[in-house]
């Protein structure tokens, strides 16, 4: 409570500056309440994180000027319709630089639209549902202010397919919630099992609510059909419930899925029911490199906690905000038309704790997402829940990063 | 192993379904006495539950949760009686339909602001390793949620037949104004059904946090089933409403096994529906004469 009234009063205290114009506007978006929180609340603190380094420096060299970043909050409660009104609220203001966040494709879905009306750049983090940009191919729009900074679900299902195959399992179930995010990762899924040579069998694929908390019907159902594997996409809270069920119905077999897997309500609520599930992730909360160790225990220190929530949204909004921060350096300006150009052609390679940002995006072509998409295969790696925290599930992936750091 | 399958859907639905019939059981508690329901029974559940899982914070042991969250039901229910239903009970009025609901909202946002919104899991030292009867998997928590349902509800009926402040409640429950004459306090009874209910409420709270967790969301479809619990089995037969709660969670079970899971919480809205135009007091109620 006292930190609430204390960021309120700061919040105060920059609001005034705020006509000066010599800050740099970003807003952050995303649920930091509810089921979705765990990645809201860590992407927020991450990019506050960030930000709070680059003021303490002085601020952003823009043009002669060093410039401190003012932040504005908004909760969407994973909500789409909140999300709506919050982007039409920010839209509507016109010394915005930029946006970053949104944990929920749905709510990127609802609003997004609001922001590529009036040109406004965003950042999507850590949102992974393929449709956040597919909206924008489909539709043919030339000229896209939404960035991207996480790894999408196509990446993610080409992985899962990929690692189901290596562990040498012929016949899968898929389990997904019916939100657009689930059911749009079972298509992912279905796809990449296309791609990859039909080498997957689906033997059952069953879906579920969210607050769903008996999932005895899923797992059966797959079980009987001979499943030697689960595939999943939803969230935390209803996977940990089709975790503890396969426990209690004694189905030991791989549980992979979506990189929400990783997120603290599925690790807590899972308990060692958890243990060995895998999921794609950005960034392991595992102090390999110099800069990640920094970037934890920073982390851990600011926000007096010992686990980071959800670490590869805190990774990722901490590493969007240095890019964006670069944009706004070589854009010479805080109009966030002329950041959006800067980010479609990023000269000076970025440094973030997740990896080293050369040349992220490109200029927007709707035929080809990958231009307004950062990450790529190579920045995602396999993760493996043990004991209530995420490690690496391959050493090899360990080591390549550990090497890659100390070049 | 097919027919296993079907028990096994249909035991661990079972299970889930006396919780239904506890909640109900709830409900059936304060209509016997003041023909009054709690609306806000899923926030009692709710609220007992974050009570208790305060409790484990602060380190007590499970043993002693237990107990003090229960009280803590009591109390709720004695605090819904007073504030929202003797009021309008007073007044002859059906207030306590909106007095009630509105409570519910305001325990329910007083949980998010106190707790938050997330959903948390709830310690037991109950393990949750599955044990295994003839094929089929049952966990100690399932069983302990059957044998705590169970227990409190023989409990209460004792209570209320062999005692002398459960005559009152019985002779209260059917008929009210000659209960009075004969100088039993109605008003004392109301309050007596309000806590027990609260009580239940909490057990139920307890008993089902560990495998659903713990959320300010957490009874709210729960509470919708054991409504129809409620109403299908009569508002008036104990015995009937751990029948139509085991049937009812089988049946949910089973159809989402069936027909699908986005299709399990058909069966308990078509058997509300069913209840009432077939059957309004119930498969086990007692049809009642109105003298008019």
């Amino acid at each position: 409570m006292k930190k609430t009234m204390l960021a309120a009063l700061t919040m105060g205290v920059f609001s005034l500056h705020a006509y000066a114009a010599d800050t740099v506007k970003i807003a952050l978006t995303g649920p930091f309440t509810g089921g979705s929180a765990p990645m809201g609340v860590s992407m927020r603190d991450g990019a506050k994180l960030a930000i709070d380094e680059i003021n303490r420096a002085g601020g952003i060299q823009v043009g002669g000027q060093k410039m401190k970043i003012e932040v504005i909050e908004r909760d969407d409660e994973a909500k789409n319709e909140r999300g709506a009104l919050i982007a039409q609220e920010l839209a509507s203001m016109n010394d915005l630089a930029g946006v970053i966040g949104t944990v929920n494709t749905g709510v990127v879905l609802a609003g997004d639209k609001y922001f590529q009306e009036k040109g406004i750049t965003k950042i999507i983090t850590p949102a992974a549902g393929s449709a956040s940009m597919t909206q924008w191919s489909k539709a043919g729009v030339k000229d896209l202010s939404i960035f991207r900074f996480s790894a999408d679900d196509g990446i993610q299902a080409s992985m899962v397919v990929e690692e189901a195959i290596n562990r040498k399992l012929k016949k899968v179930a898929i389990i997904h919630d019916s939100t657009n995010y689930g059911v749009s990762g079972r298509d992912d899924l279905l796809n990449q099992i296309k791609l990859q040579g039909n080498k997957l069998q689906v033997v059952a694929t069953e879906k579920f609510n969210i607050g769903d908390k008996d999932m005895t019907a899923q797992l059966l159902k797959s079980k009987v059909a001979g499943a030697q594997g689960i595939l999943i996409w939803g969230i935390g809270p209803e996977m940990a419930a089709v975790s503890n069920g396969m426990a209690k119905l004694g189905m030991k077999m791989p549980l992979i899925g979506g990189w929400t897997l990783s997120m603290s309500n599925y690790i807590d609520n899972a308990g060692k029911n958890g243990n060995g599930t895998l999921m794609p992730q950005t960034f392991i909360e595992d102090p390999i490199t110099p800069k990640a160790r920094s970037f934890i225990d920073s982390y851990h220190k600011a926000y007096g906690v010992t686990r980071i929530p959800s670490p590869m949204s805190a990774a990722q909004g901490y590493d969007a905000v240095y890019v964006f921060a670069a944009a706004v350096k070589q854009a010479k300006s805080t109009d966030t038309h002329k950041i959006k150009e800067a980010l479609e052609d990023l000269k000076e390679p970025v440094k973030g704790v997740i990896a080293t940002w050369k040349h992220p995006y490109a200029k927007w072509d709707p035929a080809n997402e990958q231009t307004h998409e950062a990450f790529r295969r190579a920045q995602v790696v396999m993760g493996m829940v043990q004991d209530g925290r995420v490690v690496f599930a391959n050493q090899a992936d360990r080591l390549r990063l550990m090497k890659n750091a100390g070049k | 192993m097919y027919t296993l399958l079907i028990v096994q859907m249909a035991v661990s639905g079972a299970l889930m379904g006396l919780v239904y019939a506890l909640i109900a059981y709830g409900f059936q508690l304060t209509f016997a006495t003041s023909k009054s329901i709690n609306f806000g029974q899923g926030e009692l559940v709710m609220l007992s539950a974050f009570f208790s899982l305060t409790l484990i914070d602060v380190g007590l042991p499970y043993w002693l949760v237990v107990p003090g969250g229960m009280l803590f039901g009591v109390a709720l229910g004695l605090f819904v009686e007073r504030a929202g239903v003797r009021l309008a009970l007073e007044q002859k009025s059906e207030g306590w339909i909106l007095l009630t609901i509105i409570l519910g909202l305001l325990g329910f946002s007083a949980a998010e602001n106190i707790w938050g919104r997330d959903d948390r899991p709830f310690p037991t030292p109950i393990p949750s390793d599955p044990l295994h009867f003839f094929g089929i998997d049952v966990t100690p928590l399932e069983l302990s949620v059957a044998i705590g349902v169970l227990t409190v509800m023989s409990l209460v009926e004792l209570f209320k037949r062999k005692t002398l402040l459960g005559k009152a409640f019985e002779a209260v429950s059917a008929d009210r104004d000659a209960a009075q004459l004969m100088g039993i306090s109605a008003t004392r009874t109301i309050q007596l059904s309000y806590g027990l209910s609260g009580l239940v409420a909490a057990l139920a709270g307890i008993l089902v946090a560990p495998i659903t967790t713990v959320g300010p969301t957490m009874a709210s479809a729960l509470i919708l089933k054991a409504f129809s619990v409620a109403v299908v089995a009569g508002l008036d037969s104990g015995f009937g409403i751990v029948l139509i709660g085991l049937f009812l969670g089988a049946l949910e079970s089973l159809t989402s096994f069936y027909l699908g899971s986005g299709w399990r919480e058909a069966p308990g809205l078509i058997l509300l529906i069913l209840a009432l135009a077939v059957r309004p007091n119930g498969v086990f109620g007692k049809a009642s004469i109105r003298k008019v």
